[in-house]
């Protein structure tokens, strides 16, 4: 380009003139490139924000960037990969200042995480005439990407008349005034919240450490670095202890430490801007930084007693109900003799204990191989969850005296010696789903605390669990409150089949939210040939035990080898369902962040289809008429976060708000940056009272 | 946006995966640090040669990642600027290796017959055909984050430097005269036994397609 002037002091007539130029420029050049108001590319439309008329003072104006959905363009510092917009200003009639960079959000780009802006954004700048018309020749580059990106160039001019005032369209201006509030402001003591501590990092490191003091509302704000060539763009750690917050940023492997650095600060409505902070040198291991987790306020004894308290009531949630009552029953049972029933209920315990010890390993070693995962997860996988449809099928078949198992299937589940333990490694299996009250903060403090501490939370909530069956047994005395042993314990067994056939069915759901509408199916075929089966074996002629047999081991090969194939393709039915729940947006970091940037009340339903307590909630709290209406009236952005399938995205959102298990009800009041946790088995007048405490 | 969750490959074949990922923590995280050693790789060539990390004991090694469709790539390859580069270090004997770490299915991934044809259409100039590196082991263990994402690994095994080609972010080509190469700089001063300036840069490019 011919031009390379400095606009400041430019004079008018040598503007022209270049002008000019530049116009038989890009005439003659490419022919169809005549100097214009707008450009575009490929989900990209960009023109100018500015005034009809030019006042004779200073002016922001900016470029307006029109981004298609799911695409998003860069901030000055793009974070792991992509680049920032480029404006090269080739003249101006005028004075033209530093682009003015809107506040960014984090996106999360596969392996990646860049900064920058989905949807449409403002680029500003200030322009001040010193001429009868604001003119402006720039040429522009961007990038644009949603996975792949695509460059787009264009080249703008503005010529605009000025006169005595300025005037706007009025949604230009509106537009103009949304990002210039946007627009990190420079820190000068008292309008910026927090006092920055201090900034550290140890220089053979791999981390920095930023410690804010927060003032009254202790709220953490995200904090961006402005030098991707010093510290990556992923979401620091935030850890918060009394008045301060401590970030730790992740810096890029071998950069060499600066002096100092910069940051934009931000609480999702206003930012501010931390230019050359000094860096402090660090020891190496910063002391309480990476190795001692936040306990969450918490004494380790209290998250363990509520631990206790959370398995103990456990006991009476519908998911641990029908294996228990299997118990109870065996218990009663005339062969119980009163000198083996503590010796069973220990054996109970010892087989809760275990499981959950093993349960608790497995997190504690998945969580060290950097794994996010959470509590539930053994529900979260296909074929484990069809290997509890066909024990709980072939047990309710057993107890409806459809086919006496004799002592085969009583081994299991029933008196025999390794049966109390089964039961209790049964009862943990399905008391996934039923996250009780006091649980889910015990839970959310197991992820983070050290290993022996999570550990003793686990062991916490398998003591309870077991504590009021071992308590049975010890004390015959409450025993014998029970009734004698009759024929009644025929009936009540035949009873006692009915919760287990509803387990089937709720697992049969659950199967079908996880692989899709052909978990139904692949559920229900099995079912059939094990009954089936069970026909074939009862029925003495010659072979059918060994077609039994060899049906019931095809049948099983084929749909769990089904399930499997059905989960890992990804078939699940999760895009239909969410789009389908009326009025309930799936989760999106990106856009419950702008609901809150423009105030708006969120409320966020962390959710599973496998989490029996979240699905009665769902029924009979949120999908109300009067909630929905709630909600509805209030313009309320409601958000299913669906944790059926393992989801980083959503077990990260429950990581920040100390939980690792659903459901969690997170409400942010209008202009509320940090939600309240409503408790964990809902109703609807806790709604009403977000409402009407106000 | 969520690009994890919708990737299909789900719950059981995660809980498995975090199992192997614990069995092997280090692999998580050991990327190439300049100063540090480099990682291992072993990978095969387009036209079927392993090629490892122990072949080139002793010797200068520059990894490059490639992505044809990647605009960044483009930028450097439709101007002749990285092949020039190939061309001018491995014609001091320094060996020079093309990575591709795109997984099947997605953009810039290619087959070994492909590799050799787009290697031949843009004057590829490095010591082998592209490495075919589809699982992104070897991306991952170096840390690869960009398309191109450069490594500059001594004779004694130690990364010397990791990131951006050059300190000019844009996709316009025009701007490769004006801009200051990080690896020509970082190559000529190791060579020359003097300390590496800038060791380490921000990668700018596109995210490599694991």
């Amino acid at each position: 380009m011919g031009c390379h002037l400095s606009f400041s002091f430019l004079n008018r007539a040598v503007f022209l003139t270049c002008c000019r130029v530049l116009l038989l420029v890009f005439a003659c050049g490419t022919g169809s490139a005549i100097a214009q108001e707008t450009a575009s590319g490929d989900h990209v439309q960009v023109r100018w924000l500015a005034p009809d008329t030019f006042g004779p003072g200073e002016e922001t104006i900016g470029f307006y960037f029109e981004v298609d959905p799911g695409w998003h363009v860069y901030w000055r510092n793009a974070g792991d990969s992509g680049a920032a917009p480029r404006f090269d200003f080739a003249g101006a009639s005028g004075e033209i200042g530093d682009i003015l960079w809107p506040f960014p959000v984090r996106l999360p780009i596969e392996h990646l995480t860049n900064l920058g802006y989905e949807g449409d954004v403002a680029y500003l700048f200030s322009a001040t005439p010193d001429a009868s018309r604001m003119e402006i020749v720039v040429s522009l580059e961007w990038l644009v990407c949603k996975v792949d990106c695509i460059p787009g160039y264009g080249n703008m001019t503005l010529s605009r008349p000025v006169a005595d005032a300025v005037q706007w369209q009025p949604q230009d201006k509106a537009l103009r005034d949304r990002f210039a509030a946007q627009v990190p402001v420079t820190v000068t003591g008292d309008n910026f919240p927090w006092t920055v501590a201090n900034v550290s990092a140890a220089p053979d490191g791999d981390t920095l450490q930023l410690i804010l003091e927060a003032g009254e509302g202790a709220a953490a704000p995200e904090i961006f670095p402005l030098d991707g060539g010093l510290l990556t763009a992923r979401a620091p750690q935030v850890e918060k202890s009394g008045d301060t917050i401590r970030y730790t940023f992740q810096r890029v492997p071998g950069a060499v430490l600066t002096p100092d650095t910069g940051f934009v600060v931000s609480d999702g409505e206003r930012a501010w801007q931390l230019d050359d902070i000094e860096i402090q040198a660090a020891a190496t291991s910063a002391p309480g930084s990476s190795n001692v987790p936040v306990d969450g306020g918490q004494p380790l004894w209290l998250l363990v007693l509520a631990a206790i308290a959370g398995g103990a009531i456990l006991n009476l949630m519908p998911c641990v109900f029908p294996v228990l009552s299997i118990k109870l029953f065996g218990l009663v049972g005339p062969e119980a003799a009163a000198s083996g029933r503590l010796k069973e209920g220990l054996r109970y315990a010892a087989g809760v204990l275990v499981t959950f010890a093993a349960l608790g390993a497995l997190l504690l070693v998945l969580r060290a191989g950097g794994a996010a995962i959470g509590w539930g997860f053994q529900l979260q996988s296909a074929p484990v969850v069809l290997g509890l449809i066909l024990l709980f099928w072939v047990m309710a078949l057993s107890f409806s005296g459809l086919y006496e198992f004799g002592h085969h299937l009583m081994n299991l589940a029933g008196n025999s010696r390794g049966g109390a333990f089964v039961t209790g490694v049964l009862a943990v299996f399905v008391a996934a789903p039923c996250t009780g009250p006091f649980m889910g903060a015990a839970l959310g403090a197991a992820t983070l605390l050290p290993a022996y501490g999570a550990m003793a939370i686990f062991l916490g909530l398998g003591v309870g669990l077991a504590l009021p069956f071992v308590l049975l047994c010890a004390f015959p005395a409450l025993l014998n409150r029970l009734p004698a042993p009759g024929p009644w314990m025929e009936t009540l067994r035949q009873f006692l089949a009915f919760p287990l056939y509803a387990t089937v069915i709720w697992l049969l759901w659950v199967l079908g939210r996880l692989v899709g509408e052909s978990g139904w199916l692949i559920g229900a075929m099995l079912m059939l040939a094990v009954v089936f089966a069970f026909w074939l074996g009862r029925h003495q002629f010659r072979g059918s035990r060994w077609l039994a047999w060899g049906l019931v081991l095809a049948a099983l090969v084929m749909s769990f080898g089904a399930a499997n194939k059905l989960q890992q393709n990804g078939s699940g039915s999760k895009a239909a369902q969410v789009t389908s729940d009326q009025g309930w947006q799936p989760y999106n970091r990106n856009a419950i962040g702008q609901a809150l940037a423009r105030n708006q009340a969120v409320f966020i339903d962390y959710t599973a289809a496998w989490c029996i307590t979240c699905q009665v909630n769902k029924k009979l709290v949120l999908e109300s008429e009067e909630v929905e209406t709630l909600f509805r009236e209030n313009d309320v952005y409601l958000v299913r976060a669906d944790w059926t399938d393992q989801d980083p995205e959503i077990t990260r959102a429950l990581g920040e708000l100390g939980r690792n298990s659903v459901p969690v009800y997170a409400w942010y009041a209008p202009g509320e940056r940090e939600p309240v946790l409503l408790p964990q088995i809902l109703q609807a007048e806790m709604i009403e009272a977000l409402f009407t405490d106000e | 946006m969520n690009t994890q969750g919708t990737s299909g490959k789900r719950s059981f074949r995660k809980l498995l995966g975090g199992v192997a990922l614990f069995a092997l923590p280090a692999l998580a995280l050991a990327v190439a640090v300049p100063g540090e050693k480099a990682p291992d790789f072993s990978e095969v060539d387009a036209a079927g040669e392993v090629r490892s990390l122990k072949d080139y004991e002793g010797q200068w090694l520059v990894l490059e990642w490639f992505n044809k469709d990647c605009p960044y790539v483009k930028k450097h390859y439709g101007s002749g600027n990285m092949q020039a580069l190939q061309k001018k270090y491995t014609d001091q004997d320094i060996n020079w290796l093309t990575v591709i770490s795109s997984a099947k299915g997605k953009q810039g991934y290619l087959e070994p017959a492909q590799a050799l044809e787009v290697a031949k259409s843009h004057n590829l100039s490095a010591s082998a055909p592209f490495l075919l590196d589809a699982d992104g082991s070897m991306g991952r263990a170096y840390g690869a984050k960009t398309t191109p994402h450069m490594f500059i690994i001594n004779p004694e095994g130690e990364v010397v430097y990791a990131g951006a080609i050059d300190d000019n972010d844009s996709a316009n080509p025009a701007v490769i005269p004006k801009s200051a190469n990080y690896v020509a700089t970082a190559l000529d001063e190791s060579m020359a036994g003097k300390a590496v300036k800038t060791a380490s840069s921000r990668a700018y490019g596109c995210s490599v397609k694991y």
